[in-house]
């Protein structure tokens, strides 16, 4: 992607967009807001198996996802995208915001998540964050995720390799959560604006790898290591 | 494989009494052995050997057809049960024409069936309750006496025994069974609890995705449609409020989980983030730091402005909790606390500073003009403290 896709208030590279959510109403409303904005809604899809076998045929910088898919849900979906195709952003849009959810899929390998009834230009600002590699954090998210660093800090369990967070991120996350822009907190901290995305997308980035290392662990130990997208 | 635990669930609730037919077709075999061996030590003494060799064989076939009855909930019907406890008496009866006289009333020698007689009363009660049991028990104890043809104090001593034994394997039947009802209707209703939730889980996505619709094409049309959005974003917080916020059980020493009212507390305007998994706190301190966030929260309403908005974050330090709230209103000038406080009019420095402090807690405020104003509670854990 070479990170260009959009220069601060500068010139747009055009980001493709897939629309997956079962909501027709929703998909077609998202799908025009966004192509009104100078993206290219590439395709949509109402399920998570034809999500998945179209975003491998389309290759859409971005995929905006739906938690609530049915059967094989979006966190399923959101697993299998990201493990396909590694230039591929899922960003989750969801209407219920659920906790676990929400957490559940940014570990599979999201980049980000915004609340259903967010602006047209909160939605257009996420995409293109997201096509740009920005993990795209609401103050929601940021509690969960401080949450499940703390949490698995906690578990008894020994795995050695458990991830952490360090100082600087933990404070990064906590003035997140606590509503504060990218811009506030690189002010308050007196470090750049970059140095502040880099932070949150290094939280997002080791608790996806770890939570890809588990996975691959528990897979052999129960004997499972077979290609995880065969199955339907 | 993930069917085999449910076979097993309906399997006991098809008979709960299992175990005990089980332990009556064990009694069954121990019992005939011990006959066994009882009519090869007294067959010298016996007036006609080649009955009591008869009725042995009867018995044998007996046990082992009784034994395959039993383990199948075919065979654990009335006829076959009072076909048993009839047969055993009477084979009981031919104890005089096989033993002598000198056996039977000096001796004191078993009779014929001994202690394998005992297995019908045990069977009724698994099949019957306690009354079956007794009575089956009774009946047998009866026999026993007919057979003896004289009265003694161990013939009472068998009959008690027998009629007791009875009655508590029918007492243990009975509450085997009144479980099992218990225990299916417990599973039937957890599993429509469980489809209920799914159903609302689908119904309440569909309403917030309505909502969520309304309230932003309603902001882009604008005008009366702008008043509709803004009801309809209330309403759509409410709801995810409600999803998110399931109810918990509070553990048994009255710990319960922080996260649900707190979520309570958000409206479009007051974001609250929580972990994704439980935060308990005890009872009654967590009743008081909900409420502590409601005053803060209420405060940024009274004194920030219709626009302000608010964030709460909740953290999960294992011995302590974090509770913060932040609004990115005007902040507090220097000062404004405490001469509202002289005057003992604002709720804050009494409402906040008090109770963190009764709850042994910190607090700090940091504040200033455009800074907007962010107050941290630090509460320890009781368990952690000590």
């Amino acid at each position: 992607m070479g990170g260009s896709g959009v220069q601060e208030g500068g010139g747009r590279m055009t980001v493709s967009v897939m629309v997956v959510d079962d909501h027709p109403m929703w998909r077609e409303g998202v799908a025009r807001d966004l192509q009104e904005r100078g993206f290219e809604v590439v395709a949509t899809a109402g399920d998570a198996p034809s999500a998945v076998r179209i975003a491998k045929a389309v290759r859409p910088n971005v995929v905006l996802m739906d938690l609530n898919l049915g059967e094989l849900s979006g966190v399923d979906a959101t697993a299998m995208i990201t493990s396909e195709l590694p230039d591929t952003r899922v960003l989750v849009l969801s209407a219920s915001g659920e906790h676990d959810d929400v957490l559940q899929a940014v570990k599979a390998g999201a980049s980000g998540y915004l609340v259903k009834s967010a602006s047209s230009e909160e939605l257009v600002e996420a995409v293109s964050r997201t096509a740009a590699g920005d993990a795209v954090f609401t103050a929601g998210l940021a509690g969960l995720v401080l949450g499940e660093y703390r949490r698995m800090a906690a578990a008894p369990d020994g795995s050695e390799e458990k991830p952490q967070l360090t100082d600087r991120e933990t404070e990064v996350l906590r003035l997140v959560a606590k509503g504060l822009t990218a811009r506030q907190i690189a002010n308050r901290l007196v470090i750049s604006h970059r140095t502040v995305e880099n932070h949150v997308q290094s939280t997002l980035r080791k608790l996806q790898l770890h939570n890809r290392v588990e996975l691959a662990r528990y897979a052999i130990e129960h004997g499972l290591d077979a290609e995880p997208e065969a199955e339907k | 494989m993930p069917k085999e635990p449910a076979e097993r669930v309906t399997k006991v609730i098809d008979d709960p009494a299992t175990p005990l037919w089980r332990g009556t077709i064990a009694l069954r075999i121990v019992t005939f052995l011990f006959a066994a061996a009882n009519v090869i030590a007294n067959q010298s003494g016996y007036v006609r050997p080649w009955l009591a060799w008869t009725t042995l064989g009867v018995m044998a076939l007996w046990s082992v057809f009784t034994s395959r009855a039993y383990s199948t909930t075919w065979g654990r019907r009335w006829p076959l049960v009072l076909v048993d406890l009839a047969l055993t008496c009477g084979l009981m009866s031919l104890s005089p024409l096989i033993m002598s006289d000198h056996q039977l009333l000096v001796l004191h020698v078993p009779l014929i069936t001994t202690i394998w007689a005992c297995v019908p009363a045990v069977a009724l009660g698994a099949l019957g309750g306690a009354a079956a049991g007794f009575g089956g028990g009774l009946t047998v104890g009866l026999f026993t006496y007919l057979s003896h043809r004289s009265p003694s104090l161990d013939l009472l001593r068998d009959v008690v025994l027998l009629s007791g034994a009875g009655m508590v394997v029918g007492m243990a039947s009975a509450t085997a069974r009144r479980s099992a009802v218990l225990l299916a209707q417990a599973l039937r209703a957890e599993a429509a609890t469980a489809e209920r939730e799914r159903l609302a889980r689908s119904i309440h996505d569909s309403v917030l995705q309505v909502l969520a619709r309304v309230r932003k094409r309603g902001l882009e049309v604008g005008g009366e449609a702008a008043e509709l959005a803004r009801m309809a974003g209330e309403q759509e917080v409410a709801l995810r409020n409600l999803v998110a916020a399931a109810p918990t059980d509070s553990t048994v020493d009255g710990d319960i989980d922080l996260r649900p009212g707190l979520q309570m507390l958000a409206t479009p305007r007051i974001q609250v983030s929580t972990p994704a998994t439980q935060v308990m706190f005890e009872a009654p301190a967590a009743g008081e730091l909900t409420s502590l966030v409601r005053e803060a929260l209420s405060n940024v309403d009274k004194h920030c402005g219709e626009d302000a908005r608010a964030w709460v974050l909740l953290e999960d330090l294992g011995e302590e909790i974090v509770l913060s709230v932040r609004d990115d209103g005007p902040g507090i000038p220097e000062g404004r606390i405490a001469s509202a406080a002289a005057e003992g009019r604002m709720g804050i420095e009494k409402s906040i500073k008090g109770r963190v402090e009764s709850l042994g807690g910190t607090l700090e405020l940091q504040t200033g003009p455009g800074e907007g104003t962010e107050w941290e509670v630090r509460v320890f854990r009781k368990g952690a403290a000590g």
